[in-house]
């Protein structure tokens, strides 16, 4: 989330990737640094050490929302 | 000022800290104005002035709001410079607080005290039992610098503070060093701070693990097993430290031990390059016991950056057994220790004060 938000305040579109566990530490994050509406898309959780297949399965099932989030974040 | 709340009474008033999340979830003195006022005088600083802020909230520190965290956990306004003194460490942005608070990890901030403030602001205890329970001024700074983190920083647990499982430690982590019987200088004189200077030393820490050790008059070389259980105990295989590297650990000696590697002719930097040099593992090693953290490089991962990232002090009651907590390692700053020169010239001791808490 943070990641995102200093990307996105050098004016470069970002989008936040999120796990469902860590989604409140998000928003309270986001909250803290002054953009809560940073795009953000979900993830499943966990994701870290899942195998590759799963990893790449996760990453198809998203692209479509992170593309969407992007498009409307460069309106 | 801050915005005041109310309630009937203080039965009332704790229910509603309770409520809003602004205790650790035990019981705190309820922080009225009388009580804040006075922890505020004996400051001797203004209640407006700001030290810094506080993440991952980024709440802005004021004496006024350390004042209200030290009232609430207990404290006597004569700790307050060395409460103080420890928010200041972990404003210090090599403390990379808001990334300590959020981490998953189960890291706390441990508050090492040296100097004449362990009397004049305490008495803050470094013998029998100094980190658990029965030692007001030990339980109530620690706390103190815990409720800042709730209260200032916004760290809460599931949605700010994201420890899995977190460690007592969380709730209050704070000793002194027993400069008196240690036969070492005294830590902050190692750490670059002057003898009558008093200094509150900050990291983030696991819960103490014990390492059992009994000595051998008969074999001078001894000590060298002692360096090797310690090191055993502060990087071992499960940590952070031997995993991830880098990051600057705590070592607790008790009196035993100490004086074994004293006898041995070791000076703390010794015992520090001594743990190093036991602290590395091979990535054959590694790549067989904790695969996900396998590189693909040969050779050794050593725990640490070099001897100067081990913290070592002596404390505690004399036995079998130190305490080693290792840590988390991450962040900027990879889990650096910050060191403070409590300011307590400025104190402004009101007779009768320390009474008056309640």
């Amino acid at each position: 989330m943070r990641d995102g938000i200093n990307i996105a305040k050098l004016g470069i579109p970002a989008v936040s990737l999120v796990t469902e566990e860590f989604w409140p530490q998000g928003d309270f994050v986001a909250e803290s640094l002054g953009m809560p509406e940073i795009p953000r898309v979900q993830l499943p959780h966990p994701i870290a050490g899942t195998s590759t297949q799963n990893i790449k399965q996760v990453a198809a099932e998203i692209a479509p929302a992170v593309i969407k989030a992007l498009e409307a974040n460069n309106d | 000022m801050t915005e005041l709340l109310n309630a009937s009474d203080e039965a009332e008033a704790l229910e509603d800290l309770h409520r809003r999340g602004l205790t650790d979830g035990l019981p705190v003195i309820i922080p009225t104005p009388a009580r804040v006022t006075r922890m505020v005088l004996a400051s001797g600083f203004d209640a407006d002035m700001v030290l810094g802020t506080m993440g991952p909230g980024h709440g802005i520190a004021t004496i006024e709001k350390v004042a209200v965290a030290a009232v609430m956990s207990g404290c006597l306004p004569d700790y307050m410079p060395v409460v103080l003194a420890a928010v200041k460490a972990v404003i210090d942005p090599i403390f990379d607080l808001t990334e300590m608070q959020a981490t998953t990890h189960c890291t706390a901030p441990l508050i090492i005290v040296n100097g004449p403030a362990r009397h004049t602001c305490g008495p803050i205890s470094s013998g029998y039992g100094a980190l658990g329970p029965g030692h007001r001024a030990n339980a109530s700074i620690g706390r103190a610098l815990r409720l800042a983190m709730i209260n200032i920083g916004g760290g809460r647990p599931g949605t700010s503070d994201m420890a899995l499982l977190g460690h007592p430690g969380k709730f209050t982590f704070c000793l002194a060093e027993d400069e008196e019987n240690s036969p070492f200088p005294p830590m902050h004189i190692d750490l670059g701070f002057e003898a009558d200077d008093s200094v509150v030393t900050v990291i983030g820490a696991e819960a103490p693990h014990s390492v059992i050790f009994s000595g051998d008059g008969d074999d001078p070389e001894s000590y060298k097993a002692l360096l090797n259980m310690l090191a055993i105990g502060i990087a071992n295989a499960g940590t952070n430290n031997a995993i991830l590297t880098g990051g600057t650990a705590t070592i607790v000696l008790n009196p035993e031990h100490a004086a074994i590697l004293d006898q041995a002719g070791l000076t703390r930097q010794d015992i520090a390059e001594g743990i190093y040099q036991r602290s590395s593992m091979t990535e054959k090693e590694i790549s067989r016991l904790a695969p996900g953290f396998a590189r693909k490089d040969s050779g050794n991962r050593d725990a640490f950056k070099g001897p100067e990232q081990l913290l070592i002090l002596m404390s505690g009651g004399s036995g079998l057994y130190s305490m080693v907590m290792p840590s988390w390692c991450a962040g900027a700053h990879k889990n650096s220790a910050s060191s403070v020169k409590v300011e307590s010239e400025f104190f402004c001791e009101v007779p009768g004060l320390a009474a008056q808490t309640i």
